[in-house]
């Protein structure tokens, strides 16, 4: 198994808060607990090896997708439900207990995020951090503060094979 | 307030007396009050809360604060440092909510000092070269300074009459700064709309900046025909001395021109430079379109790259948007540094009471690295024969260009493969993987993350290897570095009064799409390409493109097929499909002075002290919207957030959601998408947009659809609608795929539907939505919440309603 705790150097400091480094069997817990969690993914996906887990992830878990950025472009002719959403428009939405979500049947309790700028999906995620209490989830290959528990910084190639293994786990 | 005005008086008796009065404080603005006033609004020379209850606070209950903090602790005071996270309250008493508010705030007002010290320092200058009678000559406009008029009521037809306007930017901003103070304001609420009336303090500061270099320096004059300027690293001549200008004050460049034009230097001596002083010496005595000689080398970004190309002989930095890392990088290649603005002194010492000839012996052996030299007449004179007497020097010491490839291949040898350099870059090159390909002889990896890269070093910071890897970048991309030659328009100043006129009705009309405007510093979170595809696109589209500043360089960097870039391809007119460069960031003003203008001129609007109507006019007619695709400093803030108070809605780059806070709307709350009809008074639904007034976007392929959507406006015609659907839609689907989810929630009737696709969209109306259809008469029965009244007057003042 990778180990996906290991390095947790961040990229520059939030402040008193740092998630928590965990592995994928965790995370695949993590997810599995969540009463309704999102899958939400950057433009970063559209690199065929991480559309393809994307794909299999939410499949497996069933989780809906906010596909922000340009990503909706890659899940067109896939069998997964995924809907464009600006990200911060999304963060700001999760931040409100009344928000209907991507779907109409209301907000979630849990996002899994994926293949983002660290910088941008810090920021993000610091608004659902202070002002919500929503858990995120980080399974990009960069350690996220902001995010609730996160893998930590890991080489592509590692990246690719922890999420093999929350695949597997799900 | 002093009963003193501005004048001067002699004694009878003593002939050779004679006493001046300047500056008395609120002597100027006393003396403008007492004028003879036509029409006037309800708020010149606004205060703190004087646009607060009436605009201010309506505007922030649709597009709500978004607040993403950058720490969870504050700093501020001796209290602290306090944990705020979870929205937990200081030992002052601020919650996370209102601190960060007050740290967004602190850029506005940062960005606004900035823009009004600009002007302050440039009016005072002129008046005192030219005097106070200088006519405010921009072009064919009636309306010369939408921006003073709107927030003064004054409308200066001269240097002097500027005076009152820019006493009064500086008053509240003093107002405003005391806020930041612990202990004072914490209402976040409270701090947006300060915010928000700093920014449109901003603009008056701007525009005072622009009109009077305009007016006295002879800069071009609403001039769609404003000349192409030669532009990119690759138009330096190596062989010349180069003498590069790093900055946003023209002030101090003028005489380097002038000097060079006495002395019959203007092609011997290469002037080039950075940043928004090298758009303004490009517009420098252009109104009668002279050849240009001067050069746009880039960016911001190109700072430190053109610094160790080893090309620059001697750089001269005057304000704003200068690295604070110049001199000792300078110093490695022997370039002097001249200062020449009291706002950047870099610790060197001050050579105005020195003789010219010695301070060039003394910066030209290199006793100090550099000077401060305020004396513009000196200035002009030192920094041009300094720059000839260094060039042989620096060509016989092997500093005028980049490593050799020994040393390159050294530096790429020590990389130990850490990664730390791809952690701390802050887009995220994978500079790592680049190396590794550099180890093997293969450099075109590196050569890929040239034009991504910001020129920050922050990667260098982090090498324990102390491999300058900035360097290695940029040596590796010598090739494409020698190509890069594009093409400006000069800054042409503001949008004239004839052109508004022509416009206007195709642009409240809807039938020209919108007004996009490209403005902002270099910091993309993907490649600089991504201003030029955006604008690309919309010009293609009929939109008018303007630009400004660092962005209106990179529109111009690319060229197409046939080799011609944007400035070639489309007209520099307010016109459909025209790229028009107003100028450098200063220049900002004229852009919400063209949507002003469509509201004052067209819609007939009183523009006079009258902030929250032109707004109003604005937000619900006029289709335009702002890229800021590498927001970066504070003044950027500052900008767009006198956009925002505007009405303008404003997209930015990754980067800046570390301002802290964006202004979005809830697209699912419809209690927010109301407005009054001025007619009668009775509310009216309207569709959700724009959505947002300031907000990111991840890259320049969500960003673009984003900006089409936002021109929408709830007073479009059919027709207007219609295009501006059609547009919307396929861009949506070109580059996010498929139909937005939303696109039903913008039909009132069938008329506002894309024609191209109007039978089957109607379809899907009826399927999905379960509209009635007539589909004998291809009509919607029932159906829409809003409904479309062409007589109908949006507005969001309850005040405008005849029976209110």
């Amino acid at each position: 198994m990778v180990d996906t705790t290991k390095n947790t150097k961040l990229f520059t400091s939030y402040g008193v808060t740092t998630s928590k480094a965990i592995n994928p069997d965790m995370a695949a817990k993590m997810i599995k607990k969540a009463k309704r969690p999102l899958l939400v993914v950057g433009s970063g996906i559209l690199k065929p090896e991480l559309l393809d887990r994307a794909v299999k992830i939410a499949q497996k878990a069933n989780l809906p997708i906010a596909a922000t950025g340009h990503s909706h472009v890659g899940f067109l002719d896939k069998d997964v439900d995924a809907k464009y959403i600006n990200v911060h428009q999304l963060g700001f939405y999760l931040t409100d207990p009344n928000w209907p979500g991507i779907d109409g049947n209301g907000n979630y309790d849990m996002v899994i995020v994926l293949e983002f700028k660290k910088y941008y999906i810090n920021q993000v995620l610091s608004g659902t951090k202070n002002f919500s209490n929503l858990k995120a989830i980080s399974i990009g290959r960069d350690y996220i503060q902001n995010a609730t528990m996160s893998f930590g910084n890991i080489s592509r190639e590692d990246h690719y094979v922890a999420l093999d293994e929350l695949i597997e786990n799900l | 307030m002093s009963k003193l005005t501005t004048g001067s008086f002699s004694i009878e008796d003593l002939k050779d007396v004679q006493i001046t009065i300047n500056n008395i404080v609120g002597a100027a603005k006393e003396a403008a009050e007492a004028e003879e006033l036509g029409p006037m609004g309800p708020s010149p020379f606004p205060g703190l809360a004087t646009y607060r209850d009436d605009w201010n606070l309506k505007l922030l209950d649709r597009y709500e604060p978004v607040i993403t903090p950058m720490c969870d602790q504050c700093c501020y005071c001796t209290y602290g440092p306090c944990d705020l996270s979870n929205n937990k309250r200081g030992a002052c008493g601020i919650d996370m909510a209102g601190h960060n508010g007050r740290e967004f705030f602190l850029r506005v007002i940062t960005g606004t000092a900035c823009h009004a010290a600009h002007g302050r320092h440039l009016l005072d200058h002129l008046l005192e070269t030219f005097g106070e009678d200088v006519p405010l000559d921009l072009g064919q406009s009636d309306v010369l300074t939408p921006n003073i008029t709107i927030t003064t009521g004054q409308s200066p037809k001269t240097l002097g009459e500027i005076k009152p306007a820019m006493e009064h930017a500086e008053e509240q901003l003093t107002q405003l700064l005391a806020t930041i103070h612990a202990g004072q304001e914490s209402a976040e609420i409270d701090y947006d709309s300060k915010a928000l009336f700093s920014g449109s303090l901003d603009h008056v500061g701007m525009e005072i900046s622009d009109i009077v270099q305009i007016a006295a320096l002879d800069f071009p004059k609403a001039d769609p025909e404003a000349p192409l300027i030669e532009m990119g690293i690759g138009t330096i001549d190596k062989e010349k001395p180069f003498l590069c200008v790093i900055g946003h004050n023209v002030a101090g460049v003028t005489y380097m021109m002038d000097y060079m034009e006495e002395n019959e230097l203007t092609d011997k001596v290469e002037l080039g430079g950075l940043c928004c002083t090298a758009i303004d010496l490009t517009r420098y005595k252009e109104a009668d379109r002279r050849p240009p000689y001067t050069k746009v080398v880039g960016s911001m970004s190109k700072e430190l790259k053109i610094i160790r190309s080893g090309m620059p002989d001697v750089i001269v930095v005057d304000e704003q948007c200068v690295r604070g890392d110049i001199v000792p990088e300078a110093q490695k290649l022997n370039i002097p540094v001249i200062a020449s603005n009291a706002k950047i002194m870099y610790g060197l010492p001050n050579r105005d009471n020195q003789d010219v000839d010695a301070t060039i012996e003394e910066l030209k052996s290199g006793a100090i690295p550099g000077c401060v030299i305020l004396d513009y007449e000196k200035l002009g004179e030192i920094s041009v024969r300094l720059a000839q007497e260094m060039h042989p020097i620096r060509e016989a010491a092997g500093v005028r260009e980049i490593p050799s490839d020994e040393q390159m291949k050294e530096w790429v040898d020590k990389c130990a493969d850490c990664g730390a350099c791809y952690l701390a870059c802050p887009i995220e090159l994978d500079i790592p993987e680049a190396m590794k390909f550099a180890k093997e002889g293969d450099y075109s990896y590196l050569e890929e993350l040239h034009d991504a890269c910001i020129g920050c070093r922050r990667c260098e910071q982090v090498c324990k290897k102390e491999i300058p890897i900035l360097s290695v970048i940029e040596k590796a991309s010598q090739k494409i570095i020698a190509e890069e030659k594009g093409w400006m328009r000069a800054g042409r100043g503001q949008v004239s009064d004839a052109e508004i006129r022509s416009e206007g009705l195709n642009l409240v009309m809807g039938t020209t799409p919108g007004i996009i405007a490209i403005i902002g510093c270099p910091n993309y979170s993907d490649c600089a390409k991504g201003v030029y595809y955006i604008a690309e696109e919309f010009l293609k589209r009929n939109y008018i493109v303007v630009g400004t500043g660092c962005g209106s360089m990179d529109m111009g960097m690319y060229k197409d097929e046939n080799g011609e870039t944007l400035y070639e391809r489309f007209p520099g007119g307010f016109v459909s499909g025209g790229l028009v460069n107003i100028g450098s960031c200063v220049s900002n003003a004229h852009i919400t002075g063209a949507a002003q203008k469509v509201a004052g001129i067209f819609g007939g609007r009183t523009m006079e002290g009258n902030l929250a109507e032109i707004a109003d006019y604005v937000l619900n007619r006029v289709g335009a919207c702002g890229l800021a695709w590498g927001a970066f400093s504070q003044k950027a803030s500052s900008i767009g957030t006198g956009c925002n108070i505007y009405g303008i809605p404003a997209v930015l780059g990754a980067h800046s959601s570390k301002y802290r806070r964006a202004l979005i709307a809830k697209d699912y709350d419809e209690s927010k998408w109301k407005v009054y009809d001025a007619r009668n008074g009775e509310e009216m639904p309207i569709p959700p947009a724009p959505e947002f007034l300031l907000t990111t976007a991840e890259t320049w392929q969500e960003a673009t659809p984003m900006m089409a959507k936002a021109c929408i406006r709830p007073s479009d015609n059919n027709l207007g609608r219609s295009i501006k659907l059609t547009h919307w839609m396929e861009l949506h689907d070109k580059y996010i795929g498929g139909l937005p989810e939303d696109w039903w929630k913008f039909i009132r009737s069938e008329a506002d539907i894309p024609l191209a696709k109007r039978a089957a969209l109607m379809k899907k109306l009826e399927e999905e939505q379960g509209w009635e259809i007539d589909w004998k008469r291809k009509k919607i029965i029932s159906g829409p919440k809003i409904k479309f009244d062409v007589s109908a007057q949006p507005t969001n003042l309850k005040r405008l309603c005849k029976e209110a």
